[in-house]
């Protein structure tokens, strides 16, 4: 049997292109399949990348690839009702993450990729994908292509899983993502920037929202349980609009998008593998939220990687049925440790209080203690009590909740 | 400042296709009362018909892929454009 390639790689984004890279440096032959006339052109993303996945395929990344502005400061902000609002910020002077611009960036990574002799085939869209006996045939535009490995990186929707019958998506696991990006140039030094999280500022909905500073713009967006727009009052396509209104951003308007994210945390992952198929970054949920990082790029790449070299393995050991090598190496790697790692305050951040009742308790309870009277004052623990009964919350439970955050 | 849906769909890049990359079946969302599809989609391409069916405007579409999970009845059929939306800046 003669094949196109060792490896067909479904999706040229940041998982696709990292997976080329590792794989045709190891010595296999390597296309990818692009539906956009660019890599980039498809992709959403809140806009921040933590860098060290990508110092691993780039060392000198933060000199030469299209980065924005190091994160420098992160703020979040909880806003309730009547004005009250919580704030908290923590500056440090560090590259450890920075904001991106998906349409810039992964050009970049596609052109570094190309130079390294990766072929990248653009505006190819998969159709289908099927399996024979040891092989699977992806079908698309441009006709049909087979392979002894597949790789899925076709982003959280996941094509090839879903064409060979092995992935159903569910609303309880995605979240929608609206963003805008403004003409508005952030009032910092060159090498800072911001990143804001914010809670409180979309009703009823599960979800929260973001700033980030780039070079000359902001990128501001929402994220939302999917299952939580199934009742909104507001369309969805007004809710971004009303969250910059809230935080009195204005500006020129020069891109509307919207991406699904996936949100299944370490224990409801599924589908990392299967015969002949390997499935990277957004595709196989990889996703971490554990209230202090919400990553997804870095993971994206670092999975890239190891499946670049799981591919090696592979093809060495010629037999294409022994797809689990990936995972084994996968645990092995900060993405299923780090996931791993985060179960607990994934968890506990997917609970509705978190969103719905417990930033109106804490704004309560401060407001309380915050304010002097001649009623006399109470206990921080029994204002805290006082708020929680009218919530209807177990004050336990909460405390419970926030500590699990941090244990 | 409220911005007009389309005219910040405008902002982006389309190159639409002549056949529709969504298919309805609009008997089934006669049965529907939620709509989810209308509620789900960023871009208003799922719209209620006043005869109970859905209106698709698929012109608008982002391909978020939130149509995908929207329609709790199996009536949405979406497989991804050849062509479509494009991003500049994102």
């Amino acid at each position: 049997m003669s094949f196109d390639a060792d490896v067909i790689i479904v999706g040229g984004g940041l998982a696709g292109l990292s997976t080329a890279i590792t794989a045709n440096r190891e010595g296999l032959s390597t296309i990818v399949l692009e539906r956009g006339e660019y890599s980039g052109s498809k992709n959403v993303s809140g806009g921040r990348m933590y860098t060290h996945a990508l110092l691993q395929l780039f060392p000198d990344a933060l000199e030469r690839a299209p980065l924005e502005r190091p994160v420098t400061k992160e703020t979040y902000e909880v806003f309730c009702d009547e004005g009250k609002k919580i704030t908290f910020s923590f500056e440090h002077k560090t590259k450890n993450s920075y904001t991106i611009l998906r349409a810039k960036f992964d050009q970049w990574l596609a052109k570094e990729a190309e130079n390294e002799g990766v072929l990248i085939s653009y505006s190819t869209l998969v159709t289908n994908a099927r399996r024979e006996k040891d092989y699977i045939v992806v079908e698309t535009n441009r006709g049909e292509l087979k392979a002894p490995l597949i790789v899925d990186a076709g982003g959280v929707t996941s094509p090839v899983s879903r064409f060979l019958g092995i992935k159903k998506l569910e609303p309880k696991t995605l979240m929608l993502g609206v963003k805008e990006i403004l003409d508005v140039k952030p009032n910092l030094p060159e090498d800072e920037g911001e990143a804001r999280t914010i809670m409180g500022l979309i009703g009823n909905l599960k979800g929260g929202g973001f700033v980030y500073t780039n070079k000359d713009t902001l990128s501001v967006g929402v994220t939302i349980k999917v299952e939580s727009l199934y009742n909104s009052n507001l369309p969805s396509h007004e809710i971004v609009e009303r969250f910059r209104e809230a935080l009195g951003i204005e500006g020129n308007i020069l891109e509307y998008s919207a991406h699904l994210i996936p949100y299944y945390g370490y224990d409801k992952l599924s589908n990392l593998y299967d015969r002949n198929l390997i499935v990277v970054g957004d595709a196989a949920g990889f996703l971490i939220n554990d209230g202090f990082n919400i990553r997804g790029m870095d993971l994206a790449i670092g999975s890239g990687i190891v499946a670049g070299k799981a591919l090696k393995k592979i093809k060495e050991m010629n037999d294409y049925s022994k797809t689990d090598i990936y995972y084994e190496m996968l645990k092995e790697s900060f993405v299923l440790r780090d996931l791993k790692t985060a179960l607990r305050s994934f968890k506990v951040l997917n609970e509705e209080e978190i969103f719905t009742k417990y930033p109106k308790i804490l704004c309560n309870t401060l407001s309380k203690l915050f304010t002097v009277t001649s009623d006399g004052k109470e206990r921080p623990i029994n204002v805290l009590i006082t708020e929680s009964k009218n919530e209807n919350v177990n004050t336990t439970k909460m405390l419970s909740d926030i500590m699990r955050l941090f244990i | 400042m409220t911005v007009n849906l389309l005219k910040r769909l405008g902002l982006n890049k389309y190159n639409v296709d002549k056949n529709s990359h969504i298919q309805v079946n609009t008997d089934i969302c006669l049965t529907c009362k939620d709509k989810p599809c209308t509620k789900v989609c960023p871009a208003g391409t799922y719209e209620p018909s006043p005869d109970g069916r859905i209106i698709v405007h698929y012109e608008r579409c982002l391909e978020c892929g939130a149509a995908l999970v929207a329609c709790p009845y199996g009536a949405i059929k979406f497989t991804f454009p050849e062509g479509g939306i494009s991003y500049k800046y994102g």
